[in-house]
């Protein structure tokens, strides 16, 4: 395990531009495919006043409030943000108190996820992610000492994660808490505690999403629609048939850019969940190889500037590092896999490339804090301290 | 806190270490989960590309028609017969209607034209695929309903089969069923010629219906072939007309006329009564639809004499001037045959004049039963008359190898043998065309291409026939109200007893009458035929002659004839300048 290690670090410039341009390329092209698949909806709605540009117009803004809100975070020391990191995630759960209230919460397909703010809606939950990389991340380098005992070092962060489950089910949102237990117990596991507690708990959790499938009825019918989509394709299985269709119509190079039949009004939700498929469909296996693997490429990179943090003995950063990158990875691997037939559907978008003003700023956000991250190991090298 | 335990927790805090091997485990497993992507998409779309196209075709792709017209059938002169008119189906999806509210609903029947719950019961019908809510919409009412952009609708193009003239040539044209296939007429008889094949597109439709791709190359509609036929609508309506009120007067059973051009044997006009309007295809009864011209074949009396007169004249036995014995009561095979009149001898023109049965027996005798029967069949009588079209009849002859001397001598006027209409009309053509029996036919002939015609008689045998048959309409003749002032008419009236169970009915007629005029030189041959007339007016010179008067009449002006025999002192003048008496 001294591979990475043995080299010594050598980093050139301010900032890690491959990280940026990386990120700028996936916001970028999913602008182009929340337009493309976006396009003949958004004409065909009322409520867009049948502008096609309706989504493009907004999803341009969310970029750009994202870029905003990444440079905000980026002039913030991290060690500030570890001081405020419990502070922030409390903010966080009563946000996602707030939207449970009639009134306030916005129903939508019969989740109550969003807070109107007039001209976008917040989704907390969104938020919630990234504000619980904070907070494990800080508890884990906090608690450090516990990490074999159960009692100590589970246990509290256990109860924080029932409560933020609780509140999440109550909208209900189960693809965000999924994505959230993922967070915790990965930062839980990177930061030491005992693999034998930790496999007892993942077992333990997937008997728990397990009775949790079971008891719901319409998640057990996501899953059977799951099984076999074509024992039903007009009924329960049909988003995952028509996300399949476009997958396999796409082919190997795709029908072209602007030419999936899917999204016209087949495939719910084409620019969000299924964006994927539409990107499978108009730009074929080229396209969804393509993702896949810049998705991969930056995970990496998070992956990599966490474990750089570990060596520099900066546990916060390396944490926050790297639980960034399970997010965005369980997240983009869950929301394609959903596409692909592998998981029961799930309301979760693809990270960076789906429509969605909450999801794109606290992507943003993410990569604010990675290059902050990375950045203060640049000044570091050269001899400043944080 | 003794010595050890510090040094514990102190070592843990201290060696908070983030082991590498933790962060390369869950990295390797999203790593591997993104393996499992890719593989998992190069299934999909490597693969199950076919499979899935296939599903998604069987949801998006859709086969339209394009529906293609039937071509028009037009008289000679191009004024339509049967024309194909362009209508609009409305198709429904009962799923998206039972949303509509009460003020949709209501613009929707309004636009069709039906009360609001008709409408819903239309709707109601069960099972959940879609349901034609009306059909044969016009294309006004159908951009109506377009216009009120109502969801679950769709409407689609067909074409209805419209006969303009309606009863008219309603015999001549016939008729097709609801998938627009000829049923009857010309209609069934150039089915192929005038139906269209309609064109397909496979397509890629959105959810919401729109053609969003074409799959192939599109099948282009051929549109049905129009039709010109030989009958003219102007000569066909007086034909109907006369037909139709001499049917009512007389409360005949049926009756028929047929109009053909005597040089071409083109069929300008026919018609059938009891008569229907192909325009309600739901009042038609075999009854009315049934063509009394071509199909019906009855025992004609003495429209036949001509024939045998024609025969005997050709073998040289007689001259229109020979004298005959007509003496009453001619016994043959215990059977004797009279006449209305007795004269004690006539001429052969006499014969045909009166339309002596006597007379007519005594040459009819003068043959041998092959030479009689053969004179019969090459005039046409006992074959299919080759018109083309469906369910024509060959009627009955008697082969001559069986024919008894009594036979011979009823057949000789009419009696024994069984003609339809249409073979009576074309074997006159014989005596019409100075002997030269033309091919009939229901379409318009090219002046350009003549067709060759069957010589039956010697042209000057033909035109003594005619000469002798001129006299029937005048003094003295049996039909003198088949006369039309300015032309010649040669014809010959025929009145037979009807076979009714198992004997001729005395009070039941068949009355029939076949001229052509001018006589001169035919132009037009004219045959009617009544089943059994009502009232005293039973003669087919009474019934059936007038019918024939008025017909040629018309036909002769129409084709601008020049009038062959001197007008008439003007009566009608005279009177009309006579002084009025005072009232």
């Amino acid at each position: 395990m001294k591979l990475y290690g043995a080299q010594p670090i050598r980093l050139t410039g301010e900032l890690d531009y491959g990280l940026l341009w990386l990120t700028c390329g996936l916001l970028g092209f999913g602008l182009v495919m929340v337009y493309s698949a976006s396009l003949p909806t958004a004409e065909a709605a009322r409520f867009t006043h049948y502008n096609g540009y309706y989504y493009l117009i907004r999803q341009s803004v969310f970029v750009a409030l994202g870029a905003a809100a990444a440079v905000a975070v980026f002039q913030i020391p991290m060690r500030t943000w570890q001081q405020f990191a419990p502070y922030l995630f409390l903010a966080g759960l009563s946000l996602l108190a707030v939207v449970l209230i009639p009134g306030i919460g916005k129903k939508v397909y019969g989740s109550q996820r969003w807070i109107s703010l007039g001209f976008a809606n917040l989704q907390p939950s969104e938020f919630m992610k990234l504000l619980a990389v904070l907070y494990a991340a800080d508890y884990t380098t906090r608690k450090a000492a516990f990490m074999n005992d159960l009692k100590k070092g589970f246990l509290p962060m256990a109860g924080v994660m029932l409560a933020t489950g609780a509140l999440l089910l109550l909208e209900p949102d189960f693809g965000a808490f999924v994505v959230i237990v993922c967070i915790a117990m990965g930062i839980l596991f990177l930061g030491g505690l005992n693999w034998r507690v930790f496999a007892v708990l993942v077992v333990v959790l997937i008997i728990g999403f397990a009775v949790l499938i079971v008891t719901s009825p319409y998640r057990m019918q996501r899953v059977l629609g799951f099984m076999n989509p074509w024992a039903d394709p007009y009924g329960r299985g049909y988003q995952l048939a028509h996300a399949l269709i476009a997958f396999g119509r796409g082919s190997w190079t795709g029908l072209g850019l602007g030419d999936s039949i899917e999204k016209l009004f087949y495939l719910p939700e084409a620019q969000t969940d299924f964006l994927m498929a539409v990107i499978a469909e108009e730009l074929g296996f080229v396209g969804v190889l393509a993702v896949v693997l810049l998705f991969s490429w930056l995970i990496a990179k998070a992956f990599l500037i966490g474990r750089r943090a570990a060596r520099l003995e900066r546990h916060f950063s390396a944490l926050t590092a790297q639980g960034l990158a399970i997010w965005l990875g369980v997240q983009g691997g869950i929301n394609i896999g959903v596409n692909m037939g592998l998981l029961p559907t799930k309301g979760l978008t693809m990270p960076f490339l789906s429509f969605g003003g909450s999801g794109i700023v606290a992507n943003c956000i993410a990569v604010g804090f990675l290059l902050r991250i990375d950045w203060e190991h640049r000044q570091m090298m050269r001899g400043k301290t944080f | 806190m003794n010595h050890a335990a510090r040094n514990r927790a102190s070592r843990r805090i201290l060696h908070l270490h983030l082991e590498p091997w933790r962060t390369w485990l869950v990295a390797g497993v999203l790593g591997l989960w993104a393996v499992l992507l890719i593989g998992r998409a190069l299934y999909l779309q490597g693969l199950q590309h076919n499979f899935l196209q296939d599903k998604g075709d069987e949801i998006a792709a859709r086969r339209l028609t394009i529906p293609a017209y039937r071509g028009m059938i037009l008289d000679r002169d191009g004024r339509p017969l049967a024309i194909s008119r362009p209508v609009e189906t409305l198709w429904g999806w009962p799923k998206k209607i039972d949303r509509y509210d009460a003020h949709q609903l209501a613009r929707l029947a309004g636009a069709l034209g039906v009360p609001v719950a008709e409408l819903r019961r239309r709707i109601a019908t069960p099972g959940d695929g879609i349901l034609s809510l009306d059909r044969d919409l016009d294309p006004k009412q159908a951009a109506r309903i377009t216009e009120l952009n109502l969801p679950g609708l769709q409407l689609q193009r067909e074409f209805r089969r419209f006969y303009p003239d309606g009863s008219v040539a309603a015999h001549v044209v016939g008729f097709t069923n609801v998938d627009d296939v000829g049923q009857d007429g010309i209609e069934l008889a150039y089915n192929d010629w005038l139906e269209g094949r309609p064109g397909s597109r496979h397509v890629i439709r959105d959810r919401r219906g729109r053609i969003v791709a074409e799959l192939s190359p599109e099948r282009d509609a051929r549109q049905g072939g129009n039709l010109t036929l030989s009958i003219d609508l102007k000569i066909q309506y007086i034909a109907h007309k006369a037909l139709k009120e001499a049917f009512e007067a007389s409360h005949a059973e049926d009756a028929g006329i047929v109009v053909l051009d005597a040089r071409t044997g083109e069929i300008l006009a026919m018609s059938s009564m009891p008569d229907y309007d192909p325009n309600h295809r739901a009042n038609l009864t075999p009854r009315l639809v049934r063509n009394r011209v071509l199909t019906d074949s009855y025992e004609p009396g003495s429209v036949m004499k001509p024939f045998t007169v024609a025969d005997v004249m050709e073998h040289g036995l007689v001259t229109p001037d020979t004298v005959i014995d007509t003496a009453p009561g001619y016994a043959v095979g215990g059977k004797v045959i009279r006449d209305d009149e007795d004269f004690p001898e006539q001429t052969v023109t006499q014969i045909l004049q009166r339309s002596s049965n006597i007379g007519a027996v005594h040459l009819a005798m003068m043959l041998t039963p092959q030479q009689f029967i053969d004179n019969f069949r090459s005039v046409g009588f006992g074959a299919y008359p080759d018109t083309g079209f469906p369910g024509e009849s060959n009627g009955y002859l008697h082969p001559w190898r069986t024919l008894k001397p009594v036979d011979q001598a009823t057949e000789a006027y009419g009696y024994g043998v069984s003609v339809t209409l249409m073979q009576l009309a074309r074997a006159y053509m014989a005596f019409a065309n100075n002997g030269v029996i033309m091919p009939l036919t229901f379409l318009k002939r090219d002046p350009a291409d003549p067709v060759q015609g069957v010589r039956v008689y010697p042209a000057p045998i033909a035109a003594a026939v005619r000469r002798m048959l001129m006299t029937v309409t005048q003094d003295g003749g049996t039909a003198v109200r088949a006369d039309i002032p300015g032309y010649t008419v040669a014809g010959k009236t025929g009145t037979a007893h009807k076979w009714v169970g198992n004997r001729y009915a005395q009070n039941q007629y068949y009355a029939t009458f076949v001229g052509m005029a001018p006589a001169t030189r035919p132009r037009f041959i004219v045959a009617v035929m009544f089943n059994d007339p009502k009232g005293p007016n039973y003669y087919g010179g009474l019934v059936a002659a007038p019918v024939f008067a008025k017909v040629m009449g018309t036909a002769l002006r129409e084709f601008n004839v020049p009038p062959d025999e001197p007008m008439p002192p003007p009566a009608v003048l005279t009177e009309r300048a006579a002084p009025r008496e005072p009232a």
